[in-house]
């Protein structure tokens, strides 16, 4: 187009506008290829033996009959892979298992073959032999004294602990207790601060096992070039770690490891660690030579999978009669599995909660994290708080209950302000908490329901109505857990000015890929289509920490602006310097570069750039950034301000309850969340809505039942998610306290929705019937019980490690 | 490996009733039940799987002097949308809406649900009060082989989970449900929070003709509380012919309560499941006398 | 090893003759030897509708349907559906209203919802919910689904 046909171009903002997701239309036409939907010719299919007992010595296993299959390339043990290294965030897990069993999950054999069917049919002909040993089935058995050890030390051939170097890690030196992590935090005066408590209440919680249902299965793609080049097609949230670690497993320079990642059937946390049939599937690729594929069926999806992890929790808490909090005590148990993956470093986003949702003068906090042979727990949506605030929310409303106050009086009483220093040390520097409150409380008519809710408690009838509220503090400007919380961004602009946005933030569904265009086109003036964006391989992409901590948009959200701030600042020169004006007087709207004060167009952009590209000095537009948000790593004692931003929320959850069946509707949900500012809203609402059923799910639906280390339903018929018909109402708001720090003045939003919807129901479930309960979930029967009396409360003697 | 050696799809009942006859055969219809069930290990292939989906006569409802005929092959989502089923047995298109999901109700069909013999199928504790009886057909052994067909009540069907008085010869072809006498009252209700998908922790099944304010020909028949779907007589003895007041039905609700004996499972504990039977046994008759 | 059996029957419009396990699903069939794989595995117990098709007309979950059972019927996937003018408002309803997530139930759900148009050209949203039982989406909380194909709904697409 001439710029002297186009007229005025007026400043237009993409921010709060609702962006379609840009991988939509493949994904709504069913052309998205997933891994699961991935061939690479010449690929072989592998499957996994896992153990048949609980917890066993492994005496024998006999391959031989699997190997002489025709149609099998492959089958590993323990003893054909000597090199392997022990993986996860205590180095105390071997990929596969020689020698004994831990869990129902643990990886015995592998067999790669020409197709799934003969890979299964092999694992059926190996022959393993056990001899069964005591299990420890909970948490409580774990620290019981003698109790069965899931690591002991090996022994040398006297009998006496084998003699080790330092630093061997536990899968090799074993662990003299089934303690596999502690978490100790305090801040104040806890003594003092209950000596002048008028009203402590003490409860014990306790929380139960879910786990993520990506509705893709796990799966998994490796193969190794001639030069022994790796290259694996993952799922993994954190690429760059991976890339890192698997390095380390295989002994090779990380150089020679490359990870793309395709589309991904859901994430929610469950991708951020290696797991076993990874680094399994890379020696059998190693070993045959050939490209392996391996992907979970469901059941294995739900046996094999990381779960959240199951908490017993004794909370403390007391104020004083005009309302003040005055201290929280917490001790808490958690349920490791066998192994250690991110499920056991929760407690760091717990004692968040418990510290410094609130203003609380004291706060004493322990975490015990325990082994067991149950499945082991991983990262999970929340990362630990949802079970802390499903205590601490619960213990508001009681603790106004026994003082005579409004539970949301009390609630703004004691709710942080900005500028706020907690004892933690986190320093909110933008703060829409009492916002939150007040805006949801009106939307839902919260004061008024509650009151005749409580009222109509002893009407005739059946069905009782509930309302409850609660609220939630999470980092919402990344995590400074790694030494770099920071995200790279390549951007190119080409002849046409289109822009290729090479980002290290992987796309997980989240809707990543959209926002980021949208923040890039904000700044250079250009609509979303404009943008291509490359996250998928770490041989292109910069590197970036990963999906985790809701920090994406705003740690890849920040990075992206940069780069194309300073493509935009290249641009500007290039057009002034051209037209002999002043840069400052320019900007970049609707694909040209215009005069800001008039909006009168200058030249287009795409010209522009060809411009540069065909000119004598030839100039391509095309820049680098890195961010690292400014926050610290915490102190040995866990206080620093660990992230650049904190998002808030709060919810209310209203219900219906059958007091014939225990039967809990959700009817409606009313949330606000502090979002710093909205960015992308249709993408926003998406997640909260999802993460609000996320939340009903655990609150009431899902239960994956452990007994003595056996996964009783591992199928989507007994293991229940939310189904379309049972969503409640969403009522959905967001309060925009601009941060600072934040893109655009936003903040993350990813966890946050799922957290509160479990305390609220339990608020809810008591305003509705007088009945409280402390153990999740609420399935029909166990709310049943409590109405009638028939429940018994969580009970722990909260215990204190010498 | 499946150990199925012949795979057949017979077009005519005549044809299907012959392959039975040879033994050894896995009958395939919808197959919502029988994938799953063979993927899982928990039933194993005979050496010949018939797929009887194409066998002409077995598909549709109708009235057949004082009954309604349902086809074996008719599928869930029929029964559901069936003006004769509606008004002659609107409790049965009533259960059809809480069966699984719509897909499922698009593959499954009635003769299915009912061989499955599922303590908790959907359709049989609605079937069972609506005094249905199956028809079986089968051939001699003789050479042009006649076919015969006998009638089994489906209260009497069912001899454990899995488990009928079907003949390994036999095929079902048909369910007939006698048309209701005047002031007949049906009402089902399966538990669950979910309005369908979902596998039933308990059902309920209530009929009788209504006269001066009370029931009589009482059936009552609870699911997923036995072995297999059950009539409750002590609780239909409770109810007949007295008058529907709430002494009558809190005997009767203790009555269920006292005369199932459920099991302890992932979905439920026994006791659970007891407290739900006389909860809503309770409810479901205080509906009828309150209607 | 297994039995073996030929079948010919219409998918998407093309007819096609192809060998299968006698004991092999539909899905299986499709994934993996005709090499459609916009229909997805989630659960293969007819408990998530990832892999839902439409057969002569209807829908069904193709983990639980038999290969051989295809045989003489017509059958319409994803790509059928992608493929046809009519059901575009449809796809493009699940785009703009968000819809989408992970993308890994949507073929499914888009499958399902367009059986429902035919089906109840004017379903509410409650209609639609129970429509959309047996389909499971971990992303969305299903709102925007269900407002996608009740707009759907509303501008007479099917």
């Amino acid at each position: 187009m001439n710029v002297a046909e186009k007229p005025v171009i007026a400043a237009e903002s993409l921010i709060g506008q609702r962006i379609q997701k840009k991988d939509a239309p493949e994904k709504a036409a069913g052309k998205t290829r997933y891994i699961q939907d991935m061939v690479v010719p010449g690929m072989l299919h592998a499957k996994i033996l896992r153990s048949a007992r609980v917890h066993a010595k492994i005496l024998s296993i006999d391959t031989s009959a699997a190997k002489a299959l025709p149609g099998v390339h492959v089958v590993l043990t323990a003893a054909d892979v000597p090199d392997q290294q022990p993986i996860g965030v205590a180095r105390d897990h071997l990929p596969l298992k020689g020698e004994r069993v831990r869990s129902l999950r643990d990886e015995i054999a592998a067999v790669a073959a020409d197709s799934e069917e003969i890979a299964e049919a092999a694992l059926k002909l190996i022959r393993v032999e056990y001899e069964d040993l005591p299990i420890v089935a909970g948490p409580e058995d774990a620290i019981k004294p003698g109790a069965p050890l899931l690591h002991p030390a090996p022994l040398d051939a006297d009998g006496q602990p084998k003699a080790l170097p330092p630093k061997t890690p536990i899968a090799f030196a074993g662990k003299a207790d089934n303690i596999a992590m502690r978490f100790d935090y305090t801040h104040g005066d806890i003594a003092a601060a209950e000596a002048e408590s008028d009203v402590v209440v003490e409860d014990t919680f306790q929380l139960h096992y879910v786990t993520h249902c990506c509705m893709g299965v796990s799966g998994v793609i490796a193969e190794f070039d001639a030069s022994g080049n790796l290259l694996m097609y993952s799922n993994t949230q954190v690429p760059f770690l991976h890339k890192r670690e698997f390095a380390e497993y295989l002994n090779i320079d990380p150089s020679r490891v490359r990870i793309i990642q395709p589309p991904i059937g859901g994430g929610f946390g469950s991708k951020l660690d290696i797991y076993p049939f990874e680094v399994i599937c890379i020696f059998l690729a190693r070993a045959a030579q050939r490209p392996v594929k391996m992907v979970f069926t469901r059941e294995e999806e739900f046996l094999a999978s990381p779960t959240r992890q199951p908490v017993l929790l004794t909370l403390r808490s007391g104020c004083k009669k005009d309302g003040t909090l005055t201290f929280r005590q917490v001790h808490t148990l958690h349920d490791n599995g066998a192994y250690t993956s991110w499920g056991a470093t929760t407690p760091f986003v717990m004692m968040q909660t418990f510290s410094s949702l609130y203003r609380v003068p004291a706060c004493d906090y322990h975490t015990t994290v325990v082994y067991t042979n149950n499945p082991y727990a991983g990262s999970f949506r929340g990362y630990g708080n949802l079970q802390a605030t499903f205590a601490i929310e619960q213990h508001m409303d009681m603790l106004a209950e026994k003082m005579g106050m409004d539970p949301l009086d009390f609630r703004m009483k004691n709710a942080q302000d900005a500028g706020e220093v907690t004892g933690q040390g986190m320093t909110f520097k933008s703060c829409g908490f009492k916002e939150c409150l007040t805006t949801a409380a009106e939307r839902s008519d919260y004061r008024k329901k509650h009151a005749d809710n409580i009222a109509h408690r002893g009407d005739p009838g059946p069905v009782k109505r509930g309302i409850g509220i609660a609220s939630m503090l999470h980092v919402g400007g990344g995590a400074k857990i790694y030494p770099s919380d920071g995200c790279g961004t390549i951007l190119k602009l080409d002849d046409f000015a289109n822009v290729t946005l090479i980002t290290g933030a992987s796309e997980i569904g989240q809707g990543s890929e959209t926002v980021l265009s949208q923040l890039v086109c904000e700044e250079l003036g250009l609509p979303i289509s404009a943008v291509t964006v490359v996250n998928n391989d770490t041989a292109i992409t910069p590197w970036d920490v990963g999906v985790h901590a809701s920090r994406t948009t705003f740690i890849a959200g920040n990075s992206a602006i940069g780069a194309a701030r300073k493509a935009k600042a290249k641009i500007l020169a290039a057009a002034a310097k051209k037209h002999g004006c002043d840069e400052t007087t320019l900007d970049l709207r609707g694909g040209f570069v215009v005069v800001a004060e008039s909006g009168e167009p200058l030249v287009e952009l795409a010209r522009l750039m060809r411009n540069l590209h065909f000119s004598d000095k030839a100039e391509l537009v095309m820049t680098t950034f890195y961010y690292e948000p400014p926050s610290v790593h915490q102190d040995k004692g866990f206080k620093g301000d660990v992230s650049a931003a904190y998002a808030w929320a709060t919810q209310v959850v209203e219900v219906e309850v059958d007091t014939d069946t225990g039967i809990v509707k959700m009817t409606k949900v009313t949330g606000t969340h502090d979002v710093g500012r909205v960015l992308n809203r249709l993408g926003l609402e998406g997640q909260i809505e999802g993460g609000v059923v996320m939340g009903q799910g655990y609150a009431l639906t899902e239960n994956l039942i452990v007994e003595n280390g056996v996964t009783r339903n591992p199928n989507f018929r007994d293991y229940k998610l939310v189904t379309a018909p049972e969503i409640p109402e969403m009522d959905v708001t967001f309060v925009e306290s601009r941060d600072g720090e934040g893109p655009q003045g936003a903040k993350g939003v990813g966890e946050a929705p799922s957290i509160c919807i479990a305390a609220a129901a339990a608020n809810a479930i008591y305003n509705a019937t007088g009945v409280r309960i402390f153990g999740l979930p609420f399935t029909p029967e166990a709310v049943y019980r409590a109405l009638r009396g028939k429940s018994e409360k969580p009970h722990w003697q909260a215990w204190k490690p010498e | 490996m499946t150990g199925i050696e012949r795979y057949v799809a017979p077009a005519s009942l005549d044809e299907a009733l012959g392959i039975l006859q040879q033994g050894e055969v896995t009958i395939l219809a919808g197959g919502t039940d029988l994938m799953p069930q063979t993927n899982a290990g928990r039933i194993g292939f005979k050496p010949t799987l018939m797929n009887i989906r194409g066998v002409a006569g077995l598909k549709g409802v109708t009235l057949d002097g004082d009954a309604i005929r349902i086809g074996a092959l008719t599928t869930i989502t029929d029964l559901l949308n069936d003006p004769l089923v509606k008004k002659h047995a609107p409790v049965l298109a009533e259960a059809c809406d809480h069966f699984a999901s719509d897909q499922i109700r698009n593959a499954g069909t009635l003769g299915g649900n009912i061989n499955n013999a599922s303590p908790a199928g959907d359709t049989l504790v609605p079937l069972i009060v609506l005094d249905a009886v199956v028809e079986l057909a089968s051939k001699d052994g003789s050479a042009n082989g006649a076919v015969t067909t006998r009638r089994v009540p489906l209260a009497e069907f069912f001899t454990g989970p899995g488990r009928t008085k079907r003949a390994a010869n036999e095929l079902l072809t048909a369910v007939r449900i006698p048309l209701p006498k005047p002031g007949h009252v049906a009402r089902f209700y399966k538990f669950g929070a979910r309005p369908a998908l979902d596998i039933s922790t308990i059902s309920i099944g209530i009929a009788g003709v209504r006269k001066d304010g009370a029931l009589t020909d009482t059936r009552v028949a609870f699911g997923a509380v036995a072995p297999t779907p059950v009539r409750a007589k002590q609780t239909e003895a409770a109810l007949e012919g007295r008058r529907l007041d709430g002494t009558t039905i809190a005997t009767a609700a203790n009555a269920a309560r006292d005369e199932v004996n459920p099991i302890d499972d992932v979905r439920a504990t026994a006791w659970y499941r007891k407290e739900l039977i006389h909860n809503m046994t309770k409810r479901m008759l205080d509906h009828v006398a309150q209607a | 090893m297994s039995l073996k059996h030929d079948i010919e029957f219409t998918l998407n419009g093309v007819r096609k003759r192809v060998t299968v396990d006698v004991a092999m699903n539909a899905l299986d069939m499709l994934r993996d030897v005709v090499g459609l794989t916009g229909t997805k595995y989630g659960c293969g117990e007819g408990e998530c509708g990832a892999c839902t098709i439409r057969v002569d007309g209807t829908t069904l979950n193709s983990c639980l349907m038999f290969a051989v059972d295809c045989n003489g019927r017509e059958i319409t996937t994803i790509e059928g559906l992608a493929a046809d003018p009519k059901a575009d408002a449809l796809r493009e309803a699940f785009v703009e209203h968000g819809a989408v997530q992970c993308g890994f139930c949507t073929p499914g759900m888009v499958v399902q919802a367009a059986h429902i148009l035919d089906t109840n050209p004017d379903a509410d949203a409650d209609a639609i919910k129970r429509g959309l039982e047996g389909n499971l989406c971990r992303c969305t909380g299903y709102k925007k689904i269900v407002d996608a194909v009740e707009s759907a709904a509303c501008c007479g697409a099917k």
